[in-house]
């Protein structure tokens, strides 16, 4: 059921192959080109005098920095309308939004191993790519999942989610839930009722399967609106892990990884 | 003081939004309970017309609405200046109350006579509903033909509240 | 106190007290992501990514503007030049924290230029190497619809493009803005 999706998966390819992770507009469009780059862009791309690009502002100029909320909210309103403009029904817009956000939760695993590890190791600021100390990427599931819950949750919504909760049924074992009563991206929005299964935060999910997959955990992740009196706007958002995932899980846990 | 009516019209001139709360009980005055509970009155079996006489449909009260306040709003800019703006007018039935946007949208209330300005009060209808809860809709266009996406659960349920629980 | 630190004052004001703040990659990222999936929906077509992050910035302007003037509760400016200082030092402060320089105007006071030092939607990002972005691609385009969306509302047709861009290689990132006219009020249409 599950098709192989080059697209993205060259995508993270071009992304740790980059010498800038975070390029983002480089990398997206046909990405084996932009590996080949590499080795022939000796012309390359010209850069301003002042050399204000960036490879020469640090990558943390940005980490405390605020912008607008209406900006975001602006911004995202525009991405969920032309969205909407090519899709059919709200499964698919759904699905649209999801691939919006994923190859941000690609460049954003990056930015937070880089930022996890230079807090961690302070002498390693300055050649990140070399480091004695490797990124600590999660191995095991919930690692990962306390990742997400945790310093993702913080670096985009300045605040952990709000739960982080394993399927009960004994049949879907690779099931895990995360819980935000209240996600930024939702704020403005007023679903009308013949579109009430529709959550935008199918962004966000993108983000979290961007995430998921970077670390070599293959996901699908899905938002789901589940208001509760305190919180109209309460979306768990569901991770479904792979197979071979699952798989891998067993052989770590035998050999002892955490 | 009790609430009628309320309009939004936009830079087309088109009214985006229009709302009634039930008619003053004008031919009905025997009770004295001048506050007619706020409920949003269907428009099929409305009564004829806010203030009860012939058989208006909201829209043509719009219409006349639209009408009126333009023609104040211009004779007030030639009369005082550029930067004149009309902001009531009372007649011996009802007071209408108005505010215009730089951006050319005109919010429009009619209250009963006795009421203080609402000039404010539309004011925060604009600010605190309309800006937040259409204008930031992503599901909103980004404007109304037709009225579309002002309609929306969040921002006619805040409304409500906000005329009902703050005004009266 | 001139118009331009006025301006600047109240920018600085509304910044600090009347804005509601995300992180700012959330919205540098997600910008990236815009553009990203125009320049794949278009086939790497960047004069018709151009166009359509110029669309995009329209919609958004018509919009945008209501929330500044909800925010700022600044009333008409009284000429264009209060405009552009207006633009540049409370607009661009409230919306994305920088105050570009408003400079180059032409003797009839219709057409100048905002110089960015600063442009948040760009942090993180490098163009394409593919020999035709740097010459092709506006990757802040947007920012040329906000602005005529947002006057075009407050009866203002005005025209913007980028003339220059750091991530073009360029020393200065520099928008041109030029008043074409102001707009009359509509009337209804079935008027008698």
């Amino acid at each position: 059921m599950t098709q192989p999706q080059p697209p993205r998966h060259a995508a993270m390819l071009s992304i740790s192959n980059g010498g800038s992770s975070l390029a983002a507009a480089a990398d997206k469009q046909q990405p084996p080109q932009h590996l080949h780059t590499q080795s022939q862009s000796s012309q390359g791309l010209r850069v301003p005098s002042n050399r204000k690009t960036i490879y020469d502002r640090h990558l943390n100029r940005s980490r405390n920095a605020e912008l607008s909320r209406a900006s975001f909210a602006f911004l995202f309103a525009e991405m969920v309308t032309y969205a909407q403009r090519r899709v059919t029904g709200i499964q698919d817009l759904e699905k649209r939004l999801n691939e919006q956000g994923y190859p941000l939760g690609l460049r954003l695993l990056d930015l937070l191993f880089y930022r996890t590890m230079s807090s961690s190791t302070s002498s390693s600021l300055s050649s990140s790519s070399t480091s004695s100390s490797p990124p600590n990427r999660p191995l095991r599931i919930l690692p990962l999942l306390h990742l997400i819950h945790g310093p993702l949750w913080r670096l985009l919504f300045n605040r952990p989610a709000d739960a982080l909760e394993h399927s009960v049924s004994p049949e879907t074992p690779n099931e895990y839930m995360i819980t935000d009563n209240d996600p930024l991206v939702n704020t403005y929005i007023s679903v009308p009722k013949e579109m009430n299964m529709l959550n935008c935060a199918a962004f966000v999910a993108g983000i979290i399967e961007g995430v998921c997959d970077g670390c070599g955990f293959e996901a699908k992740v899905t938002a789901h609106n589940q208001p509760t009196e305190m919180w109209p706007g309460r979306t768990i958002f569901l991770l479904r892990f792979g197979e071979s995932v699952m798989e891998r899980e067993k052989v770590l846990e035998r050999a002892g990884v955490k | 003081m009790v609430v009628y009516s309320f309009y939004i019209f936009d830079r087309h001139a088109e009214c985006i939004y229009k709302r009634r709360w039930l008619p003053r009980p004008s031919s009905v005055v025997a009770s004295k309970s001048s506050r007619p509970t706020s409920e949003a009155s269907a428009p099929a079996t409305a009564p004829p017309a806010i203030l009860g006489q012939s058989a208006r449909t909201t829209d043509d009260d719009a219409k006349l609405i639209f009408g009126t306040v333009f023609s104040l709003r211009n004779m007030a800019r030639k009369l005082g200046g550029e930067d004149d703006n009309f902001v009531t007018y009372r007649t011996s039935q009802y007071r209408l109350h108005y505010y215009e946007t730089p951006t050319n949208i005109k919010f429009v209330m009619l209250t009963d006579i006795k009421s203080p300005s609402m000039r404010v009060a539309l004011q925060q209808i604009y600010i605190n509903l309309y800006v937040e809860y259409v204008v930031k809709n992503p599901l909103s266009p980004a404007e109304h033909p037709g009225g579309v996406g002002v309609n929306n659960e969040l921002f006619e349920e805040s409304l409500e509240q906000f005329v009902t629980r703050v005004l009266s | 106190m001139s118009s331009a630190t006025k301006a600047s004052r109240i920018g600085e004001e509304l910044w600090k007290t009347r804005v509601d703040k995300v992180n700012a990659e959330l919205v540098t990222l997600t910008y990236g992501t815009i553009v990203a999936q125009l320049c794949q929906d278009y086939d790497g077509n960047y004069q018709e990514v151009n166009k359509q992050l110029e669309k995009m910035g329209y919609n958004i302007g018509m919009r945008l503007i209501e929330d500044f003037l909800a925010k700022s509760n600044v009333g008409r400016c009284a000429n264009f030049r209060e405009t552009a200082d207006m633009i540049a030092k409370v607009g661009f402060r409230i919306f994305l924290n920088i105050a570009p320089t408003v400079t180059n105007w032409t003797s009839d006071n219709n057409q100048f230029s905002l110089v960015f030092d600063e442009n948040p939607l760009a942090d993180f990002v490098e163009l394409p190497d593919d020999g035709r972005a740097q010459d092709e691609l506006w990757f802040s385009n947007i920012l040329c619809g906000v602005l005529r969306g947002a006057l075009e509302m407050v009866q203002m047709q005005i025209e913007a493009h980028f003339v220059s861009d750091v991530l073009r290689g360029d020393d200065t990132t520099e928008m041109r803005v030029s008043l074409v006219r102001y707009i009359e009020d509509e009337m209804p249409p079935d008027e008698e």
